[in-house]
Formats: structure tokens, sequence, C-alpha cells
């Protein structure tokens, strides 16, 4: 009969871990509660023919636990995560996802109209649509031609200056 | 994803190494953050996947080891270009060593707003256990 088994040596190891994992969230408590080391949420950015998409990770976040703001060309996101519900600090063996109040402020590209943003939020992923505004069509630049003078401007593109 | 020619290895409290094998073109997979706690019953694990729908959650037992894999359909058409990047998405995969009190007849699990609790209860004859020392 084994009198050791493996399973025993590795608790010492999930022992270790957890003091670690404990330790690692006091010395980060300054950081909002979440974890340094990455922002929260993580976010991509893509660009479509009509908007911007904006992805976040939430998981386990649900609509009332989002906030989201624009103004002065700038989206807020912000929220808070607590995932350890009414189960003792001590009763975790490991304690890996982020918790805590976490917010984010995205500077909006200058062609997005901001009362058309909408959000959605699926499985744990927020999906913020910044739609793009309608795309100027070139502007002409009209060329006067004043019959006095003999010396026409030759480039276009330029402002006529007026007198 | 039910082939059985996974890695045999072993670890900790207790992962293996992700790894996606006899799959055609290779994967990019992501180790979700888990929480494990204790209750009066047994142990209850937690994973953080984003964007994994039920139907789309493979949880397997074989042996000891409980993997759950999730897979994660793109967000946006694959036309959209990418202008800032804080996250991969890709396929959630991670393996964990059951200890042997688990009852694994009666886990359970859950799958809500991209977060997996799985219930691993303690099989109810887990009793202290006499280890006989022998002499020479």
């Amino acid at each position: 009969m084994p009198v050791f088994r493996w399973g025993n040596a590795l608790d010492a190891i999930r022992d270790l871990e957890r003091e670690m994992d404990r330790w690692l969230r006091s010395v980060n408590f300054t950081v909002e509660g979440i974890r340094a080391g990455r922002a929260y949420p993580p976010v991509n950015i893509y660009e479509l023919d009509d908007e911007f998409l904006l992805t976040a990770e939430l998981p386990g976040a649900r609509k009332e636990d989002i906030e989201l703001t624009v103004s002065g060309g700038a989206v807020t996101l912000r929220g808070s995560r607590s995932n350890q519900g009414d189960v003792p600090e001590e009763r975790f063996r490991r304690s890996e996802r982020p918790r805590g109040v976490w917010e984010r402020t995205f500077t909006l590209p200058a062609r997005v109209l901001e009362d058309g943003l909408d959000a959605e939020l699926m499985n744990g992923v927020l999906r913020l649509h910044l739609p793009k505004a309608p795309t100027q069509q070139p502007r002409r630049i009209p060329v006067v031609e004043r019959s006095e003078s003999p010396a026409k401007p030759e480039t276009t593109g330029q402002e006529e200056q007026s007198q | 994803m039910s082939n059985g020619d996974r890695p045999q290895s072993e670890s900790a409290a207790a992962e293996v190494p992700a790894r996606g094998t006899g799959e055609a073109p290779p994967r990019w997979f992501c180790s979700p953050p888990i929480d494990i706690f204790d209750t009066e019953e047994g142990l209850v694990l937690r994973a953080d996947l984003p964007g994994v729908t039920d139907d789309q959650l493979e949880l397997q037992i074989e042996d000891n080891r409980l993997t759950l894999l999730g897979k994660v359909a793109p967000p946006v058409a694959e036309e959209a270009q990418m202008i800032y990047q804080e996250y991969r998405v890709g396929d959630f995969l991670r393996s964990f060593i059951l200890s042997d009190d688990i009852d694994h007849d009666r886990i359970t699990a859950k799958l809500s707003d991209g977060v997996l609790e799985v219930t691993l209860p303690r099989a109810a004859t887990t009793k202290p256990r006499r280890i006989q020392i022998r002499t020479e």
C-alpha cells in the first residue's frame, strides 16, 4: 500500500498558491480592487463600413452592473464586479477572476455620431456600436474667375479670398 | 472535441497546459481565470468564459480529469478591421485533476452571462482514512 500519494504532496502547492493569491490581492488593493497587470475589462475596437465596434469582455456582468456615459467626445464605461457573493474569503482555494470597481474611458474618433451610440450585452461580452457620421462628400471649392485680372489662379484646393 | 488523444500530463491543483491536439489548424486557446471555493457539500469552480454559449461549451470528465472547452464565435464579420486590440478572441480551454473524493456522477454545471459554474460534490463516503504502517 502506498504511503504517499501525489495528491497529498500537491496540497502543499495549492496552499502556497492560495497564500500567494491572498497576498497579491492585498498588494493590489490600491488599484481599485482589480488586479494590476492589465486593464479591466479588456477591449477591442473594430472598424466596419458604417460604424466602429467596441467589444469588452465582461463575464458575469448584467445590464444593471454597467454604466455607459458619453461626453466631450469620450465614452466612459464603468461598473463593479463582485464575484465573491457571500462566500467567506477563507473558503477560496483559488481566486483568479478579477473583482472590484472598474472604469475605462475612450476618446471617440471624430467621425462618430455621439447621439447614435448603442450597446448590447450578451454572454458576458459588451458590444458598443459607434455609428460613423455620414461620409462627407468631397467638397468642391468653387474657383471664381475674375475677368479683370489677367493672371488666373492655377491651383484649386485653396480657399478663395474675397477682396 | 471528444477525441481521446489528450496530453497525458499532470499537475498541481491541477492544470494541464492548454493544447489543441488532433485539430487540423493550430488554434489559439485562452486559459480562463477561475475561482474555486469550498462549500459544505464540496467544491464550486467558476470560470470566466465571455462569449461562450451553452451549445458551444463542452465539459468532459475522463478518469480524474475535468476538461472545459468553450468555443467563441468571432465577434464580427471577417471583413471588419481590427484597429485596437487588448484581448485575443479564441476558444477557452483548461483542465483540472479532480481529487478522488469528488463524486463524478453528481457533478453539475451551469453557464450564465459568460460565467461557468461547476458544482463538484464530495462523495458521501469520504471518511478519514487510516494509513497502515508496515514494519519490516
